[in-house]
C-alpha cells in the first residue's frame, strides 16, 4: 500500500432505510497514523457510517474503501487489520470479563499479552467477574481493553467515552496517544467535543448524513475568529474600522467604554494595541475552540460552512 | 404499606407488554376451546366416552403424563384428560412469564430504575406485576369456561375446572414474584421457576401412578383433585389462591426491603482467561448454545427415563385392553413399538423445540449487538453461521441419541430382557430431518427476515399440537401433513419410507443454503 493512500475513504455515501434517509452524500478521509475526529449530533449518520466502513451495511449509494479494498466484499480479510469498539458495547452475560477480552481479541487475531495485563490495571478492571454483573462503565472497558490490547492498524471507535468517569477517560486518551505513537490509525467518532479537541490531528464534522466540514483543528480554528471583550478609559480610536475587526458593538458603562468585537488570529496583535493606546481597565479574549465550530455547526438550517459563515460570533445567536 | 403509583404502574405495564400477553392469553384459549371442540365433536355418545375413558385409564403410562383425571368417564374428564399434558407446562409457563417479564426483566433492563425515580414507591411493581398477571389468568379462566359450557359441558364443572387451571398458573405466577426478588437475572427465574414445574410434574405423577398423598404436594396435584369431573372439591381452590398469595406477599415485603438491582442470590468470580477453544468460533457457539442444550437434553431424557420405565405397565394395559389399543391404533401390533413411536414422537417435539430455540439465541446475538462485535473480526459471516449451524445440529442429535438410549435403558429395566436399542434409535433418527427442516425455516427468517423470526414459534406450536393431538382430534389428512412430523411414519410402529424423509432432508438444505445466502447479503444489525 502507497504510504500516502487513505486508510478509510468514502465519497458520496448515501443509506436509505425505508424512508429514512440516513446518510445523504457524505464524504470521509482518514490518513494512515492519524487520530481523525468523526464528530456529530446523535442521530446524525455517524454508527451507519461506521456499520458501512466495516461492510455490516452495504451503502446504497457512493463510495467507500477501507485499506484500498472493498469493506462489502472483503469484510473479513480487511478486518484482520483493524479492531473496533461499537456504540452500544454489548457483551456476553455469562463470560467474565478476561474472557470477554480473549474472545474479542481472538476475533481480532489475538491480543498482545503485555499489553492486555497493563492495560487491565491502568483501566482497574477485575476481569473474574461475569459481565452481567459488571457496571456499564466496566462493560465498556472491556470493549476499549479488547481493542486497544490488538496489534490492529486502525482503530475504529464508536463514542467509546461514553460511561467512563473521567479518570478513565483520562486513561483512554494516555492510551490512545501512546497507540498513535506506535503508527496506529483512529476514527474517533464523538459528541464530546473535548475529547475530540483533546486528541484528534483532523475533524470532520457531520450534520444530518452529510460532511458539514472537515480539516485539521488549526485550519477549523483558522476560520473562527477570536472573541474580545474590553473595557477602557477611553474611546479605542478607529477600532471599529481596523482591519480584521467585526461585529463592533461599543457602548458606554459606569465611565468606561465596553467595546465587544471579533477578530481573526492575524490581527490580533494591531489590535490589543489600540486597546492599550485606550488604557485598557479589564480585557477578556477567548481563543476559538471546538465547541464554536461545532455549535454553529448545527444551528439551523445551513449548508456547508464557508469561512464566513464560521466567523459569526456564537453568542451573537444565542 | 402505601400503594402509591399503582395505578401509573399497572397502565405502564400493561401498555408495554399488552400485546405478548394478549397472545398468550389467546393461544392458550384457542388451544383448550379447540380441544374441547374437537373432542366433543369425536365422542359424541355415552358408549364412546366410556371406551375412551377405559383406554386411558388402563395403564400408568397415561396416568404420568396426563394425571389421573378423576369422573374421566365424562366429555368434560376427556378433555381434562386430552388437555392435561400441555395445560400442566403451559399454565404455570404463563404465570411465570407474565411475571418475569414485567419485574425482573425491567429491572434488569434499567427500566426499573427509572420508575422508581418517580412517585412509584418500591415495592409497587412487583405488587402490579403480580395484579397484572392474575387479572390475565382471570380473564383466561373465565374464557375456558365459557369455551367449556359452549361445547356442552355442565357449567359449574366448566367453571370448576376452568378455576383449577386459572389458580394453577397462579401459584406459579406468585412463585415467580418472589424468584424475580431472590435471583438476579430473569434467566434464574425461569431456570428456577421451571425445575420447581418439573418436580411438581415428577411429584404428581408419582403420587397419581401408587395412588398416595404424595400428589398433594404438588400444585399439580392440587389442580387435579379439584376433581371438576368427579367430585368436584371446590374447597381445594383454596390451597393454591393461599400459597400463590403468600408468595405474593412475601415478594412485595422481599421488593421493599431490598435495594434496587441487588438480590439475595448473586453472582460470583470465574476465571478471568479463556481458553483456546472458548476463543474458536465453535468453541463461543458452544458456550452459548450449552445452555439450551442442557436444559432440553434434561427434558427429553426425564420424559424418555419415565416412558421407559413404565413399559411393561403400559404393555399389561395394551394387551389386556383392546378399547386401548385401538384407541392408540395398536391392534395387532407390538406394544413395545406403540410405546417407542409414541416416545419418538414427544422426543421429536423437544428436540424440535430446542433447534428453535438455539436458532432464536444466535438472533438474540444479533439483537443485543454482538453479532455486529463478532463480525468486525476476521471472521466471515459464512463461516460463523457454519458454526453456529454446526454446534446446533450436534446439540440436536446429542439430544435424540441420548433421550432413546435413555428409552432403552429404561424400557430394558422395566420389562427385564433386552430390547433392541438399534431399533429405537433408528426410529429417533428418523425424524432428525423432520426435526432439522423446522430449524431450517428458522435458519432462513434469520438469515432473510430477521424481523419476522418470532413467526417460528407460532408455526413451532402448531407442528406441536399437530403431531400431539392431531390424529386424536381426526382432524383433515391436510391439516395433518403440514406437520413435518406427519411425513416420518410413525416409527417403529408405521413404516419408514425412504424417499419422504429424503425430501424433508433436501428441503432443510435448500432453506439452510437460503440463509446463508440471505445472511451474506443483508445489512447488520437488524433490530
Amino acid at each position: 500500500m502507497h504510504a500516502s493512500q487513505s486508510v478509510i475513504r468514502a465519497e458520496r455515501l448515501t443509506k436509505t432505510f425505508g424512508k429514512v434517509r440516513a446518510l445523504d452524500g457524505l464524504d470521509l478521509d482518514v490518513a494512515p497514523g492519524e487520530v481523525h475526529g468523526f464528530l456529530g449530533p446523535n442521530g446524525a449518520g455517524k454508527t451507519t457510517t461506521i456499520r458501512i466502513v466495516l461492510g455490516l451495511m452495504r451503502a446504497s449509494g457512493g463510495h467507500v474503501e477501507l485499506f484500498g479494498g472493498d469493506p462489502w466484499r472483503q469484510a473479513a480479510m480487511l478486518h484482520e487489520r483493524l479492531a473496533y469498539v461499537a456504540g452500544d458495547v454489548a457483551l456476553w452475560p455469562g463470560l467474565t470479563g478476561g474472557q470477554c477480552l480473549d474472545v474479542l481479541g481472538a476475533t481480532h487475531g489475538g491480543l498482545d499479552e503485555a499489553r492486555r495485563a497493563t492495560l487491565i490495571k491502568r483501566f482497574d478492571l477485575d476481569p473474574s467477574k461475569r459481565i452481567r454483573d459488571y457496571s456499564k462503565g466496566n462493560r465498556q472497558k472491556v470493549a476499549l481493553i479488547a481493542a486497544l490490547a490488538t496489534d490492529a492498524d486502525l482503530l475504529v471507535l464508536d463514542e467509546p467515552t461514553s460511561g467512563l468517569d473521567p479518570l478513565m477517560e483520562q486513561a483512554f486518551q494516555e492510551v490512545v496517544r501512546e497507540r498513535r505513537e506506535e503508527g496506529c490509525t483512529v476514527l474517533l467518532s464523538s459528541h464530546i467535543l473535548g475529547e475530540v479537541e483533546a486528541l484528534a490531528d483532523r475533524v470532520t464534522i457531520i450534520r444530518r448524513g452529510r460532511t458539514v466540514t472537515t480539516g485539521t483543528l488549526a485550519e477549523l480554528r483558522r476560520h473562527t475568529r477570536t472573541h474580545v471583550h474590553a473595557v477602557t478609559v477611553d474611546a479605542p480610536a478607529g477600532l471599529a474600522d481596523a482591519p480584521g475587526v467585526a461585529d463592533y458593538v461599543s457602548g458606554r458603562l459606569d465611565g468606561h467604554v465596553d467595546s465587544r468585537f471579533t477578530i481573526d488570529a492575524e490581527h490580533l496583535d494591531d489590535v490589543v494595541g489600540m486597546l492599550h493606546t485606550a488604557r485598557i481597565h479589564t480585557l477578556t479574549v477567548t481563543p476559538p475552540s471546538l465547541d464554536a465550530l461545532f455549535l454553529r455547526s448545527y444551528d439551523g438550517d445551513i449548508g456547508p460552512l464557508d469561512a464566513a459563515e464560521l466567523g459569526d460570533p456564537v453568542d451573537a445567536h444565542r | 404499606m402505601s400503594v402509591t403509583g399503582l395505578r401509573a404502574m399497572l397502565g405502564i405495564q400493561w401498555r408495554t407488554h399488552r400485546r405478548g400477553t394478549l397472545i398468550w392469553m389467546l393461544a392458550l384459549i384457542a388451544m383448550l376451546v379447540g380441544t374441547a371442540g374437537s373432542i366433543a365433536g369425536l365422542f359424541p355418545t355415552p358408549d364412546k366416552i366410556h371406551s375412551y375413558a377405559q383406554a386411558a385409564t388402563a395403564g400408568d403410562a397415561l396416568v404420568v403424563i396426563n394425571g389421573r383425571v378423576e369422573g374421566i368417564d365424562s366429555l368434560g374428564g376427556i378433555i381434562a384428560d386430552e388437555f392435561g399434558f400441555l395445560a400442566a407446562f403451559l399454565l404455570p409457563l404463563l404465570g411465570i412469564s407474565l411475571v418475569t417479564l414485567v419485574t425482573r426483566s425491567e429491572e434488569e433492563a434499567g427500566r426499573l430504575e427509572a420508575l422508581l425515580a418517580g412517585r412509584v414507591a418500591r415495592h409497587v411493581p412487583v405488587l402490579a406485576g403480580i395484579v397484572l398477571a392474575s387479572s390475565a389468568i382471570f380473564l383466561t379462566a373465565i374464557a375456558f369456561a365459557l369455551g367449556l359450557i359452549a361445547v356442552g359441558v355442565p357449567a359449574t364443572r366448566s367453571v370448576l375446572y376452568a378455576a383449577s387451571l386459572g389458580t394453577l398458573a397462579f401459584v406459579f405466577a406468585g412463585l415467580a414474584t418472589l424468584l424475580a426478588q431472590v435471583t438476579l437475572h430473569s434467566r434464574g427465574v425461569y431456570t428456577w421457576g421451571l425445575l420447581i414445574l418439573g418436580v411438581a410434574y415428577v411429584l404428581r405423577g408419582v403420587g397419581d401412578v401408587t395412588k398416595t398423598w404424595v400428589t398433594w404436594l404438588s400444585p399439580l396435584g392440587w389442580a387435579e383433585k379439584a376433581a371438576a369431573f368427579g367430585d368436584m372439591r371446590w374447597w381445594t381452590l383454596l390451597i393454591p389462591l393461599a400459597v400463590g398469595g403468600l408468595l405474593a406477599a412475601l415478594a412485595v415485603l422481599v421488593a421493599g426491603r431490598r435495594d434496587l438491582g441487588s438480590a439475595l442470590v448473586g453472582g460470583g468470580a470465574s476465571s478471568p482467561r479463556a481458553t483456546p477453544w472458548l476463543r474458536s468460533p465453535l468453541g463461543l457457539a458452544t458456550a452459548i448454545h450449552r445452555p439450551a442444550i442442557l436444559a432440553w437434553l434434561a427434558g427429553a431424557v426425564i420424559l424418555a427415563g419415565t416412558m421407559g420405565s413404565l413399559a411393561q405397565q403400559f404393555i399389561n394395559a395394551v394387551l389386556g385392553n383392546a378399547a386401548m389399543a385401538e384407541t392408540f391404533g395398536l391392534l395387532g401390533a407390538q406394544p413395545v413399538d406403540g410405546m417407542v413411536a409414541l416416545t419418538q414422537l414427544y422426543i421429536a417435539i423437544i428436540a424440535t423445540g430446542y433447534a428453535v430455540q438455539a436458532i432464536g439465541s444466535l438472533r438474540g446475538e444479533e439483537t443485543a449487538g454482538r453479532l455486529e462485535m463478532r463480525l468486525s473480526g476476521s471472521l466471515s459471516r459464512v463461516r460463523l453461521l457454519a458454526a453456529h449451524g454446526l454446534v446446533i445440529a450436534i446439540g440436536l442429535v446429542v439430544i435424540v441419541v441420548v433421550a432413546s438410549i435413555v428409552l432403552a435403558a429404561g424400557m430394558a429395566w422395566s420389562l427385564g430382557t433386552a430390547v433392541d436399542l438399534g431399533r429405537i434409535l433408528s426410529a429417533g433418527a428418523a425424524y432428525l430431518p423432520a426435526e432439522l427442516l423446522v430449524a431450517g425455516l428458522a435458519l432462513a427468517l434469520f438469515g432473510l427476515w430477521p424481523r419476522a423470526f418470532p413467526a417460528i414459534w407460532a408455526g413451532l406450536a402448531g407442528v406441536t399440537f399437530i403431531a400431539f393431538l392431531g390424529p386424536g382430534l381426526k382432524l383433515p389428512t391436510w391439516v395433518l401433513d403440514l406437520a413435518p412430523t406427519t411425513h416420518v411414519g410413525n416409527p417403529p410402529l408405521g413404516a419408514v419410507e425412504g424417499l419422504p424423509l429424503v425430501v424433508l432432508g433436501a428441503i432443510a438444505a435448500v432453506l439452510g443454503g437460503a440463509a446463508a445466502i440471505g445472511f451474506r447479503r443483508r445489512g447488520l444489525p437488524q433490530n
